[in-house]
């Protein structure tokens, strides 16, 4: 077999990243029209939760279907801050991620030695204590109506106001995103989560502490639904209850199903298609979730590992 | 000097006494072996040693300290490592990741440094690989480096499941059937390959149906029945004993 000279790789591993990156920089002056422009922001927040989503269910194995909630979090953080406390947006950014990772750490501690269903049943049930809440009190979250008038955001004397702002905004919060979870994969944490995923008794024959990491997946993936829930907040202007509802939850399940788990950039191909097909099928509101499950269902009958994904759901 | 001592170990699962007051005592760098006929409390015994079953009764002291109701990977940080009869390579992993994460608790990056320290966290994984690359040298496996687990034949991934648990550098290496499955080659590779690993320091466990195989590798053999040490000797005492032969005769009769 003919090999490929280390170093010409190399090269071209250089060069297909430049590109990758110019072209993503250059995105908004292709795309132009807004409602284009739009669908693309959306497509990065969705990038950053299903990443985020992917190192709980795609590389630790565990089935959150919480994920909104911590999403929910994030924008409701950053709202309230912002609107009532008169924070502004980068540090109010960094706290509503941290406060989905306390979260995640909070709800992770009682559930650490609980059987893979149990997990999954309570993080269903955190998801509908957190909505009802934010719908109930109504002094603190506006209820049902939400909280509105959330203010443009500033970083040092950028004001982020155009779809051209939000996207190079989004795009920055993906590519940290993206690189903290490659140091974070490529590390032994990341190996013991793989581990975890693979064979959980063993992982801990192996020396790892299988409850502290799961917690550790868990509230680290759930920081980065909290970074995507306060973009969303001052993207919007706007936060409500129904944005972080279950079958949002259930959504972003199925773009990292779709995409492929257990490799960082899969599921990315997973948000795509599935942002683009729910904005395709937009006034079809009844049968949106029908055509959603015929593409995962379509998809994972041809590609049981999903479109670019290493881990398959375990028989 | 022993490494370890087990004093009247017990463990039962509903009516069954599974182990029975075991006491023994692994003497640093021997090779013990362990037989005895089906369902006699071989494996329970190792799942006593390791932490995945906590006894009803008894102790386990590993070089001088009380270990009996230490959690799983505390032993392994403390240098007892082993490998399943029903071998649990991770399957849907590279050979050198499945060593990686024999590593794990020999490799120490702290979330801090991953993220914030990249460069000096990185350096540590490349010498972590390189020493990776010792072990699987050890076995003969180097060039199976990146091929998934699951991709290797049976007896590579019996070796790997060794090798794996080496990668942590115990003192203790606990073996559970290491042969099932093997053919008369691949079971010449295993017993070089255990010398080997003796001659590096490490002490070993067997446990081992095979005859031919146990009473070669190891030193001196225990027998249980019935979840009760029924006898200890040297591999001619233990072979060469009545009581021995007629409860594996016993064993056949029944089939
Ligand atoms: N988790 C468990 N729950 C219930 N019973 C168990 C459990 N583990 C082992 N046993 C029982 O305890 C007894 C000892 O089993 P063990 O697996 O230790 O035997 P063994 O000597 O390893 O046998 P083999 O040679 O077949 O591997 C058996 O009767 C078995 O059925
Ligand atoms: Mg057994």
């Amino acid at each position: 077999m003919p090999k490929i000279s280390k170093k010409s790789a190399v090269k071209f591993n250089v060069i297909s990243h430049l590109a990758v990156i110019a072209g993503l920089a250059v995105l908004p002056f292709i795309i132009e029209n807004p409602y284009y422009l739009g669908i693309t922001n959306l497509i990065l927040i969705y990038t950053i939760l299903c990443m985020g989503l992917n190192l709980i269910l795609g590389y630790t194995g565990l089935l959150s279907l919480g994920h909104a909630a911590f999403y929910g979090l994030g924008g409701y953080a950053t709202a309230i801050l912002m609107t009532r406390y008169g924070f502004s947006f980068l540090p109010a950014l960094i706290i509503s991620g941290l406060l989905a990772l306390i979260f995640g750490m909070l709800l992770g501690v009682p559930t650490r030695k609980v059987r893979g269903d149990y997990f999954c049943l309570l993080t269903i049930a955190f998801g509908e204590i957190f909505r009802l809440v934010a719908q109930a009190w109504i002094p603190f979250t506006g209820g049902a109506m939400g909280i509105v008038g959330i203010p443009i955001p500033r970083i040092f004397s950028w004001t982020i106001r155009s779809e051209t702002d939000f996207y190079y905004l989004g795009l920055i919060l993906v590519v940290f995103t993206y690189l903290s979870l490659v140091l974070l994969t490529a590390s032994r944490f990341g190996r013991a989560f793989v581990a975890i995923r693979e064979d959980e008794l063993a992982a801990s024959v192996m020396g790892i502490n299988t409850p502290a990491y799961k917690i550790l997946a868990f509230s680290i993936g759930s920081f980065y639904a909290g970074l995507a829930g306060s973009y969303l907040a001052v993207y919007q202007t706007t936060i409500t209850p129904s944005s972080f509802r279950l079958d949002e939850s259930c959504l972003m399940i199925i773009m990292v199903i779709v995409g492929g788990m257990g490799s960082l950039l899969a599921p990315i191909s997973g948000v795509i298609i599935m942002t683009l097909a729910t904005e395709a099928f937009r006034s079809l509101a009844d049968y949106r979730m029908l055509i959603i499950g015929v593409i995962m269902v379509t998809v994972l009958l041809f590609r049981p590992q999903g479109l670019f994904g290493t881990a398959a759901f375990k028989d | 000097m022993f490494l370890l001592e087990t004093r009247q170990l017990m463990k039962h699962f509903g009516g069954i006494m599974a182990v029975n007051e075991i006491s023994l005592s692994i003497e640093k760098g021997e090779i013990l072996g362990m037989i005895g006929p089906n369902g006699s409390g071989k494996s329970t015994f190792v799942n006593l040693l390791t932490g995945i079953y906590t006894p009803d009764k008894g102790q386990t002291i590993f070089k001088n300290q009380d270990i009996t109701t230490l959690p799983v990977h505390r032993i392994t940080e403390i240098g007892i490592a082993r490998t399943f009869q029903n071998l649990r390579v991770f399957q849907n992993i590279s050979v050198m990741t499945n060593i990686l994460i024999g590593r794990h608790a020999q490799i120490h990056n702290s979330l801090w440094e991953v993220y914030l320290r990249p460069l000096s966290a990185w350096k540590r994984e490349k010498a972590a690989r390189e020493k990776a690359l010792e072990f699987l040298e050890l076995a003969h496996l180097t060039d199976r480096r990146d091929e998934l687990a699951k991709n290797l034949p049976y007896g590579e991934q019996r070796l790997l499941e060794i090798c794996r648990a080496l990668a942590s550098e115990p003192e203790l290496l606990l073996l559970d059937e290491p042969c099932a499955g093997m053919n008369p080659v691949e079971m010449d590779t295993l017993a070089e390959f255990i010398q080997r690993i003796k001659a590096s320091g490490t002490t070993i466990f067997i446990i081992e149906h095979n005859m031919r195989f146990i009473m070669a590798v190891a030193e001196r053999i225990v027998v249980l029945n019935m979840g009760k040490k029924f006898k200890e000797g040297s591999p001619l005492e233990i072979q060469s004993d009545r009581g021995v032969q007629s409860i594996y005769l016993g064993e056949e009769e029944d089939v």
